[in-house]
Order: C-alpha cells, then structure tokens, then sequence
C-alpha cells in the first residue's frame, strides 16, 4: 500500500520541474524568495504586521475565491468564519488549557485522562474545525438559494452573529458558564501571539498561507474541482450528469469554512484578540474586493490581490496622514477608494487582473530578452 | 428481452394546465422507440418525468423493475437513464474532455472509467463520437452539430441501459443529421435502449420500428411508422383536417 501512495507522488518532481520552466512559475518563486527574505531584513513590528495582514486575508479571499469563483456560490457573509474561528481560538488559548478525550476512574470519580493540549497550533485547528461546521450549518439552508439570493441569506447570517456577539447581555445570562466573556463590544483580549520570536511568527503564518494556497489549487484541479466547475456552469447540467450537486455544495461550503475558519483564528493571533466587529459585511467585503481584483478563477491571485489591498490601504492611511490634507481625510477613505477600485475593475478587468497582469509583465520580459 | 422502462397512468398538471394526461406505455430492453407529436403535445414534459427533472402529478415509473417515481434527477441517472436536451447545453467554461469527464466521475460512471483511468475513458467517448480532436477546446467553438453530439457524449460517460434523446436532430444540416444517425445506430447496436423524440419526422420515422404517438398531453396510438403516420387523430393533429402522410 506504501508503494501505491508513492505512485501517486511519483508525478510530482517532474511537475516541478516543468512548473518552473514556466513565466508563472519563475514569478512565483522569486515572490517567495522575496517574502521569506522579508524578515531578515529587520523592518520591524509595524511592517511585518503589514505583510501578517496581507497573508491572513490571502487566505481569507482564497477561501471564498474557491466557492464563488469555482462553485459558484457567492457569499456574501464570509466574515462568519473569521468570527466564529477567532473567537473560538481567542477562547481556547486564553480559558481552556486542554480538550478531554479519553476519561478513566480515579477512586470512584470519572476523569479525563488523555487530553489535547491546547496551544496555538490545537487552538488553530479546532477554530478551523468549528469554522467547518458553520460551513454546514450556513451551507445547507445556502442549497435552497441562489444568486442575490444567496448573497443576502449568507449577508444575514454574519449579521445575525454579529448582532448576537455584541450583546453583553447574553454573557450576563450566561453568567456561571463560558457566556460572560464571550460576548459584548470588549470582544477577547490578551491572546497570546504565535511566539514572542517574530522570526517564527513570521514564518509560521507564510507556511500555513503557502500549504493553504497549495492545498486550494490542488483541489481545484482535481476531480473534485471539476464536479466543482461543473456546478458552477450549469447545475443542472451537472444533476443531468449524475452529480449530486447537494452533496458536493455543501462539502465546497465546507472546505471554503475551513480555510477562511485558519486566517480567522490567524487574525486573532497576529492581533491578540477579537471583537464582534470581525463578523461585520465589511471583512466579507474585503474578500471579495481582494478575490475579485486577484481574479475571479483565480485561487493564488488572491495573493496579488491582498498585496494590492494592504499596500494601498497602508498608502492611503499615509496621505490622510499628512498635513494639510486632512480636511480631505474623508475621500481617501480606504474603503471609499476601494470601492472605486472595485468598480473599476469590473468595468474595465471583470476576470480581475492576475492574469492579464502576468501577461503584460511576461511581454515585457521577452522584450528585455530580446524574444 | 424483458421490460425496461413502466411508464403508469403518468399525470403533470401545472396549475391549470394538464401538460401529460394519464399515459402508460412499455418499453423493452434493447428497443428502439421513438416518440412523436406536434408542438406542445408534452413530449419534453413526458422526458422530464422520466428522467426526474420534474415529480408527476400521479401516476408511477418503474425502470429496471424498480419503482423511480419522483426520484431526484442525479439518482435516476446513476440507475442508468441518461437524457440528453432539446436546448443544448454545456459547461461553458471546461473543454470538452472535462465536459465529458463531469459524467465519468458520476458514482455510476466512475465505476466503469476509474478502470481506464477518467480521462481515458473521456477520451474513448470522444474519439466515439467523432469529437477527440478537439478534446482540449471549449464548447463555444463546436458548430450545432457537434454540440449536439457533445450532449450525446456527456450522456455516455454515465454508462447508461437507456437513452433519452431530446430532438437530437433539430436545427442540423442533412450531413450533421447523417453523423448522429450513424452515433446513434451505433450505441443501440452495442444494447443500449433508446428513446428518442423528434420533429424532423423524415429521419425519425425511417430509424424506429416503433413509434408512440401523442397529441396534448393523452397517448394516441403506437406502432410501426407507417401505421402510426397514417392514423387519422395525428393526422389532423400534424396537418390540419383532410391531409395525408405521404
């Protein structure tokens, strides 16, 4: 059996090696190169907690890249996983210090005796895997609706979480159990980072955003992403064919929950805490801002797309900050312009500008090499 | 050659409008059966109900002596009834061996191509009905013709007992009518039952030994073309009072 799961990686090395022979593929390794150099250079907390947030929300967008880009369905309440998952993992780390799993006697008194220990990698996980099941839970009512109606049910949801975390006055209901911390405009405080080493925060987040963004095109250029594809051109078509199209949108909700559930509890990390605020329509509007200026059918032009939107958003902060140009502070508003942006790019790119991107920059390459 | 399909007293009213009115018919395992009347006589409606895209209103399925009757689509399909539409359609943005390939990963597909691996079997299929050659293109750029043969392709991934074919010959040139005419020959003779509407009666009535007819939504009558084409009630039904099928 050994034998067999090699056979399916035998294909691998020379995958590679074409892989980078490619444009796309040289691009994407100097990128890499580039941001694993980042933190040696010494750009201190401020920045490197520019480049966190640029790989948190690449995560983020591609999540909900694979289910509107791919499926088809278009959420527009992904901010429901950021929520569900930082809350869950800001809980963990801060009350619980392990999850019983296996009880025993001890004279005469059940106790647990085998138990997970939780640190930020458990904690992570067990966010991701609640963010799974909320992935169930928003998914199977989703089955029912489609297109605006789709975007309005998911926009609700997040709305009705978010309403739900703000009011203290269920943590004072719940007063004796976990309901007082959790809920109320404070959110959770005091989370402790990855490490105190900025090195291995660093590199912790870029590895999980590069297994993550690995694991998403993998799927998507499976079976499985073209039972996906197909549902999202014609789901008719796809049933007509044999697809049980229930069952494969709700896995898609699924997976989707999952991955955006990892930059949920990756947010909650990097910024030490969370607060009903992350289950606004505003953080499910940055991923589809960010997906959509990456490329539509895209999963690693999320990543193009999240640069875009940190820089230029730590661009914008800058020019509001300069004197003079205050009484203006209102138009360069970061979400004012992304807006535009926005617009503008699905006037004038409408498949988002990852790839015509590329294709512009490999043009100019020939042309320096003389091609 | 026993029974494959049972259709009982099959009804579907849509608020008003009673589209199939208490038709029962058999088909046989292996046969070649064609389905016929004018415009609006329920016969894509009469498909749906077989297929499982819409539930009747009353009445029974039964195929491959089991009971199908409202079943959902997918699972009907994975039985062994594949359909194909009389508006063509396609995964607009996958190429045709992904197209196919859709239906090869269907649980009742799958079982037969992860043998000869997805793609493979996809491009057997292909090659089947002419189209392997532009395997890696998208649909956009096939004429009608192949469209059409498309349909029938993505109908064989699943590996059906029994075709459905919608109009497979409407809008096609004499040369495109040939070539679905050889496909579909050619899938009856390797055992595989089919049913197939039409309207271009010319080709269709010279391909069945049988042909059921219906005029609103009732049974007619059935039998061999030429009986059925010179049956008074269809007659009319086709061409109006005092006309004959030549």
């Amino acid at each position: 059996m050994l034998d067999k799961f090699g056979e399916k990686f035998a294909g691998v090395p020379a995958y590679l090696r074409d892989w980078i022979k490619t444009f796309r593929g040289k691009i994407t390794i100097i990128c890499l190169i580039l941001l694993s150099a980042l933190p040696f250079a010494n750009p201190g907390p401020y920045i490197m907690g520019i480049f966190y947030t640029f790989m948190i929300y690449t995560i983020f967008a591609a999540s909900w890249d694979f289910l509107a880009g791919f499926v088809g369905q278009v959420s527009f309440g992904h901010a429901i996983f950021l929520g569900v998952s930082g809350y869950v993992v800001a809980y963990t780390l801060r009350y619980i210090a392990f999850i019983p799993i296996w009880w025993g006697w001890d004279n005469g008194i059940l106790v647990p005796v085998i138990g997970i220990p939780i640190n930020w990698v458990t904690a992570l996980l067990l966010g991701a895997i609640i963010a799974v099941l909320f992935g169930m839970i928003v998914g199977v009512p989703a089955l029912r609706l489609k297109g605006p109606y789709l975007a309005l049910g998911t926009l609700a949801m997040s709305l009705i979480l978010y309403q739900l975390f703000l009011m203290g006055q269920l943590g004072i209901w719940w007063e004796g159990t976990f309901g007082t911390e959790l809920f109320g405009t404070d959110g959770l405080g005091q989370v402790p980072p990855i490490s105190t080493n900025p090195l291995i925060q660093y590199f912790m987040i870029f590895l999980i955003m590069c297994v993550s963004i690995l694991i998403l095109t993998h799927l998507v250029k499976s079976n499985l992403g073209t039972v996906l594809k197909s549902i999202r051109d014609d789901e008719t078509g796809a049933t007509a064919s044999g697809i049980n199209t229930t069952k494969y949108k709700i896995l898609a909700f699924m997976i989707s929950g999952f991955f955006a559930g990892i930059a949920g509890g990756l947010y909650a990390l990097r910024f030490s805490g969370v607060n009903p605020a992350l289950f606004q329509p505003l953080y499910s509007f940055y991923a589809i801002i960010i997906a959509a200026v990456g490329g539509i059918a895209s999963i690693s032009g999320a990543a193009l797309g999240a640069f875009i939107f940190v820089f230029l958003g730590e661009i914008l902060r800058l020019l509001g900050d300069i004197p003079g140009l205050e009484g203006f502070g209102g138009f360069v508003e970061p979400i004012f312009i992304f807006s535009i942006f926005l617009i503008l790019i699905i006037r004038f790119a409408e498949h988002g500008i990852m790839k015509p991107a590329l294709e512009r920059l490999q043009d100019m390459w020939d042309l320096v090499l003389g091609r | 050659m026993g029974v494959i399909l049972e259709v009982n007293n099959i009804t579907k009213k849509y608020s008003g409008l009673t589209a199939v009115n208490d038709m029962s018919f058999e088909i046989h395992r292996g046969e070649f059966v064609g389905l016929i009347g004018p415009n609006g006589a329920g016969k894509t409606t009469l498909f749906n109900l077989i297929s499982g895209m819409v539930k009747p209103s009353s009445g029974t399925i039964r195929f491959d002596g089991r009971d199908i009757t409202g079943m959902k689509m997918n699972k009907i399909v994975n039985l062994g009834i594949a359909r194909t539409f009389q508006l063509v359609r396609s995964f607009k943005f996958m190429n045709l061996l992904d197209n196919v390939g859709v239906s090869c990963l269907s649980p009742r597909g799958k079982r037969l191509a992860k043998e000869y691996g997805i793609d493979e079997y996809a491009s057997t299929i292909l090659a089947a009905t002419g189209l392997v050659d532009k395997a890696r293109l998208p649909p956009i750029i096939l004429p009608h013709g192949d469209l059409r043969k498309l349909q029938i392709a993505k109908a064989l991934g699943t590996n059906p007992q029994m075709l459905l074919l919608d109009e497979p010959f409407s809008g096609l040139s004499h040369e495109e009518q040939k070539g679905i005419t050889d496909l579909i020959n050619k899938m009856h003779d390797d055992g595989v039952t089919v049913f197939m509407t039409g309207h271009v009666l010319r080709e269709l009535m010279h391909l069945v030994p049988r042909v059921i007819a219906m005029v609103q939504g009732k049974y007619v009558i059935e039998g061999p073309p030429e009986e059925v084409a010179n049956n008074k009630i269809i007659l009319e039904a086709y061409l109006g009072r005092g006309a004959t099928f030549a």
